[in-house]
């Protein structure tokens, strides 16, 4: 018997397994999953990626997160700046390869909204903003969305208001991108003809059943639907050495 | 060349009630906090603020009841969570916030650098955040004229003034910022007026040693105001690191509704709101 794998661990080691070795990856502000994510990716499966930094480093020889995303220590022993206007020269060129957006709400296309909930001149949530999300969402080959708390609130039907834009969007070009969700509870993605979501890893401790449960529409089950592989001993001490305060789990709190 | 170098209190008096204005840095980063202090400190009204993902700088305006307006792509407190005095003040109608998306701001800072009325980018079709947009008059879908491509034209953004913390300058504002520069370089070419306070001057000199360093040009500054620890709480590179626990602290008298206590002990000083001149 294993000790417990944490949540946070857990989603990390499934966000790393998107990125494939030689993709150039960014990650945005308010991103300790993302940041703990590209970093177990290089030291692991990806070890030739192109490493942006939110906070403007390439290739930083990163030895701790922060509270914010863009503290400069994270560009510890950069190659170069890279600023974000550059990086997104580059998704306009087709040539950033994957980005991290988080999600207030997700619905079954795979919209996202951190706008509002509620009227948008007179919101009665008013959410933090979209960021990069809907600039990045329909030009950007793979999207990975984190979740940190998988309910039928967070997972909807439909999403009060699109920040970042799914698969119902009215250009086909545009739809070419793949989107995964990576959750508390599960790996969601749209691999089918409809494009829309279904469950493609559920984590250790948890069943198809409960995510089905705390997903707010008819959640599809992809036919190979399989526990989330667990990170090893390794991954796991990587993780604690580079966040030995826990920052990435401020936003399970 | 001309000096420009003046002290806070003048240059403030950059920054107009009602004035489009746009600060340096992003989130916890090189924030011109000092400056802000100083605007709630001589009870400016009703600004109009943008940035892409501003944080304690906007929030702290807003809760000091300085702002009229905020155009935004994210507005929050990284991992801390929601910016406490927009959330209020948004959800009670005291602001008005109109959403923007990051490239959306960066790209019209760069039509106004370059002097253009708008500048096309990609992205944004499908979402609700294009659809406000064109109707606020910010983005519209335009067909390129040479492949019939679907691009968003963005609308210039000439902030009337933009304030940058850097690290150092010359009394004539040349300036050297260090580490990321974020888009303070764009919003500096972009802005009608460029304020930028520094840790630390320097000579012209030691400017003329190392032009290459010199990140903004003594002839796009209007002011330089000698301001050390000027983006504190906030980080400023090479000098400081962000003291977290007080944004914290911030946090927590917001969540209190002990916010003016934070801003008599932290802005005012116990000397109250300066009469403004």
């Amino acid at each position: 018997m294993t000790a417990k794998i944490e949540t946070p661990d857990l989603m990390v080691y499934a966000m790393a397994a998107e990125i494939e070795n030689f993709n150039t990856v960014l990650h945005g502000v308010s991103s300790p999953l993302p940041v703990l994510a590209m970093s177990v990716a290089r030291k692991t499966h990806a070890p030739d990626m192109v490493y942006i930094s939110g906070a403007e480093g390439v290739d930083p020889e990163l030895d701790r997160i922060y509270p914010s995303s863009f503290d400069a220590r994270l560009n510890r022993n950069a190659v170069a700046y890279f600023g974000l206007h550059e990086a997104f020269d580059l998704a306009q060129r087709g040539e950033l390869d994957v980005m991290f957006l988080g999600a207030a709400q997700v619905d079954r296309r795979g919209n996202t909204n951190l706008s509002v909930i509620g009227d948008i001149d007179r919101p009665k949530v008013q959410l933090p903003g979209g960021a990069a999300s809907a600039f990045l969402m329909p030009i950007t080959p793979k999207v990975v969305i984190w979740v940190t708390r998988h309910t039928n609130r967070v997972f909807v039907e439909e999403v009060d208001f699109v920040t970042g834009q799914g698969y119902d969007h009215r250009l086909e070009a545009y739809q070419k991108n793949e989107i995964v969700i990576v959750s508390n509870l599960g790996v969601m993605n749209f691999k089918n003809p409809d494009r829309v979501m279904q469950i493609q890893y559920y984590h250790p401790g948890h069943s198809v059943d409960e995510i089905k449960e705390k997903t707010g529409f008819d959640i599809l089950v992809a036919p190979d639907a399989a526990e989330t592989p667990a990170p090893g001993q390794e991954v796991i001490q990587l993780i604690n050495q580079i966040d030995p305060d826990g920052v990435r789990s401020s936003e399970f709190r | 060349m001309k000096k420009v170098l003046t002290g806070l209190q003048e240059a403030a008096g950059f920054v107009d009630d009602g004035a489009l204005i746009t600060f340096g840095g992003a989130t916890f980063q090189r924030a011109p906090m000092e400056f802000v202090r100083e605007l709630v400190r001589q009870g400016k009204k009703e600004l109009n603020l943008i940035d892409r993902e501003p944080a304690m700088d906007f929030d702290l305006l807003i809760g000091a009841g300085c702002v009229a307006k905020v155009r935004a792509g994210m507005l929050a407190f990284e991992v801390f969570g929601m910016a406490p005095n927009f959330r209020k003040k948004s959800e009670k109608g005291e602001i008005i916030t109109k959403e923007g998306a990051c490239q959306p701001i960066i790209a019209g800072f760069r039509a106004a650098a370059m002097g253009l009325p708008s500048i096309p980018i990609k992205g944004m079709l499908g979402s609700d955040l294009l659809t406000i947009s064109e109707v606020v008059g910010s983005q519209k879908e335009v067909k390129d004229p040479f492949t019939g491509e679907t691009m968003i034209a963005v609308r210039a953004i000439e902030p009337d003034v933009a304030i940058i913390h850097a690290q150092k300058a010359d009394e004539y504002g040349n300036v050297r910022i260090e580490g990321p520069l974020y888009e303070d370089v764009i919003k500096a070419k972009a802005a009608k007026k460029v304020v930028v306070t520094v840790e630390e001057l320097i000579s012209n000199s030691e400017i003329r040693k190392m032009p290459e360093a010199t990140t903004i040009p003594h002839f796009i500054v209007d002011a330089v105001v000698e301001t050390p620890k000027g983006a504190y709480p906030c980080s400023c590179f090479n000098y400081y690191d962000a003291d977290y626990d007080h944004i914290k602290e911030y946090l927590r008298a917001a969540a209190k509704d002990q916010f003016d206590e934070y801003l008599d002990q932290y802005v005012y000083m116990g000397m109250g709101r300066r009469v403004s001149t």
